[in-house]
């Protein structure tokens, strides 16, 4: 399938398409349904030094053609991580993301330590998850703490490092800019947009920290005008998300400028919507007479 | 997709389907939904299975949203997408067994009572199902059953006789399955409780249905939804 072979971040890869971070566990979940090796790439759930138990209450909630989820970032931290599940992570033959959040610039400054001398292709810094409260999305709202966390977690970690920006920034271009020149190798965004949903009959919200993060189709045409903007303005590859669920939807990235693409929510609804995406746009290629499904980057 | 052969109003809001080539173990579930591909709604939804019959099983669902209200109306020969089976399901022993069911929560239990009576014809099966109005399916129940007893509008748990021995699995509301904990840990009886939750991917990646445990957060969809009593915190 060379005509959907890619590079990123000097990563090479058999196609452009990447399981989400916190959609694909650490790779082994969907194996019943089909080889993960398949897969372009595989971020990690997200993980935290410390790691963490997650949020209680209600985690996730349907809103129309949507997901709301308020998981708070589960994870076993980042040692644990490397000693227990990244060795069979490895494993799988796709590129191997590892996604990081911190509540604190010590804890990225600890966490990139720690994942500088681990096995992975590439570090992706979470600067927005919106489900924690003081950590994630904080960091990732104004250029200035952006570029902090992104110069100080770069000195640490040799690895290539894409920075997974939020939607919810009050000017998204301005932090994407901030974070190219603080030294992120790429970006990758929309992580999920802030988002609400009131129990009626209860009379209180669904969520214990009342906003959640947005995903599914129905945040797509806002993912793909985001990620259209900040190509236009950025010169580092960019990976492109939000509410991504069939090869056309993938293509309309691709052409919007992304150099891959990622597919999360969709996987919950049809375990082989990106295996069918990847189908799709080899046909694609195929059709069209490219040689490689990069001809069309940027075309729009 | 999964080809509906039957899908039937069997009590209150409540339907029977059975879907072709779905083959299950007691107390396992899948993610049922109305379309297939991208669109509205969006995600499966757990869905107990009831029976298993020639490979084909036989889901219990309550309407209770868009996306049951959809499935109900679907008629044979229709298609639904269904993937499964998932979770780990019930254990079958050759011990007594003694079933607590409220309300949808019955759900689970017929396939595991019918399964351990073709095992151990010679063991002793009790039921005891509850319900908040109008009762279904109890004498799908009483025919497999040694004893069967049904309680409308009060608390199930107050029937039981958690002193006899052998095993005995729960499904129903939590507070339910709050009270059968305690009286099982009391009388030092073996108890297991099917749990039920949101859920968006069912098979353990998203972690939207995490429960606590003594042994810390564990996937009711992955590692559940059956877990030994003592051990989850309700």
């Amino acid at each position: 399938m060379t005509a959907l072979q890619t590079q990123l971040l000097g990563v090479s890869m058999k196609n452009p398409v990447i399981a989400a971070s916190g959609t694909f566990g650490f790779g082994r979940e969907y194996e019943a349904f089909f080889d993960p090796g398949l897969l372009g790439g595989i971020s990690s759930k997200g993980l935290t030094l410390h790691g963490s138990k997650g949020n209680k209450g209600v985690r996730v909630w349907e809103t129309p053609a949507g997901l709301l989820n308020s998981i708070g970032l589960e994870n076993p931290g980042v040692p644990s991580f490397i000693q227990r599940e990244l060795p069979q992570m490895r494993r799988i033959p796709s590129a191997l993301l590892c996604n990081m959040g911190g509540h604190s610039l010590e804890d990225y400054e600890q966490g990139a330590s720690l994942l500088d001398g681990a096995d992975i292709d590439i570090l992706e810094l979470n600067i927005s998850c919106p489900n924690v409260k003081a950590g994630g999305m904080a960091f990732g709202m104004e250029p200035a703490t952006a570029a902090d966390v992104v110069r100080r977690v770069k000195a640490l970690c040799r690895h290539p490092l894409l920075v997974k920006l939020s939607p919810n920034a009050p000017d998204v271009v301005a932090v994407a800019r901030a974070v190219e020149a603080a030294g992120a190798d790429g970006l990758s965004l929309t992580n999920t947009f802030l988002g609400m949903a009131i129990d009626v009959d209860r009379r209180r919200a669904v969520f214990d920290n009342v906003y959640a993060g947005l995903s599914g189709p129905a945040v797509m045409p806002l993912a793909l005008c985001l990620v259209h903007k900040v190509c236009k303005a950025v010169s580092i590859p960019v990976v492109g998300l939000g509410g991504i669920a069939t090869w056309r939807d993938a293509l309309c990235f691709l052409m919007a400028g992304a150099t891959a693409v990622q597919m999360g929510t969709a996987g919950f609804a049809d375990p082989l919507a990106m295996p069918k995406a990847i189908e799709g746009l080899q046909a694609y290629c195929q059709r069209e007479g490219l040689a490689n499904i990069h001809e069309i980057q940027g075309i729009v | 997709m999964a080809v509906v052969l039957e899908n039937r109003c069997v009590g209150p809001e409540v339907y029977r389907m059975r879907l072709a080539q779905t083959p299950s173990t007691p107390g396992q579930f899948y993610m049922l939904r109305p379309l297939e591909g991208a669109g509205d709604p969006l995600l499966g939804r757990p869905i107990s299975v009831f029976d298993c019959v020639e490979g084909d099983s036989v889901f219990l669902y309550k309407v209770v949203g868009r996306g049951t209200k959809l499935l109900s109306r679907k008629r044979e020969g229709d298609e639904v997408a269904a993937i499964g089976p998932l979770g780990n399901g019930f254990p079958l022993e050759d011990a007594n067994l003694t079933l607590i069911g409220g309300g949808i929560g019955i759900a689970p239990l017929y396939y595991l009572l019918k399964e351990h009576g073709r095992l151990f014809p010679a063991r002793k099966r009790r039921v005891y199902l509850g319900y908040s109005g109008e009762s279904f399916l109890t004498e799908d129940f009483a025919a497999l059953a040694d004893a069967c007893k049904v309680n409308i509008g009060g608390f199930v748990t107050e029937d039981v006789d958690f002193g006899l021995g052998g095993l005995y699995c729960a499904c129903g509301p939590t507070p339910m399955l709050r009270a059968a904990k305690r009286e099982a840990e009391r009388c030092n009886t073996r108890l297991l409780l099917s749990l039920e939750a949101r859920m968006a991917c069912g098979v353990g990646a998203c972690l939207g249905c995490s429960c606590e445990t003594l042994l810390g957060n564990k996937r009711v969809c992955k590692d559940g939804p059956v877990f030994p009593a003592e051990e989850v915190l309700l």
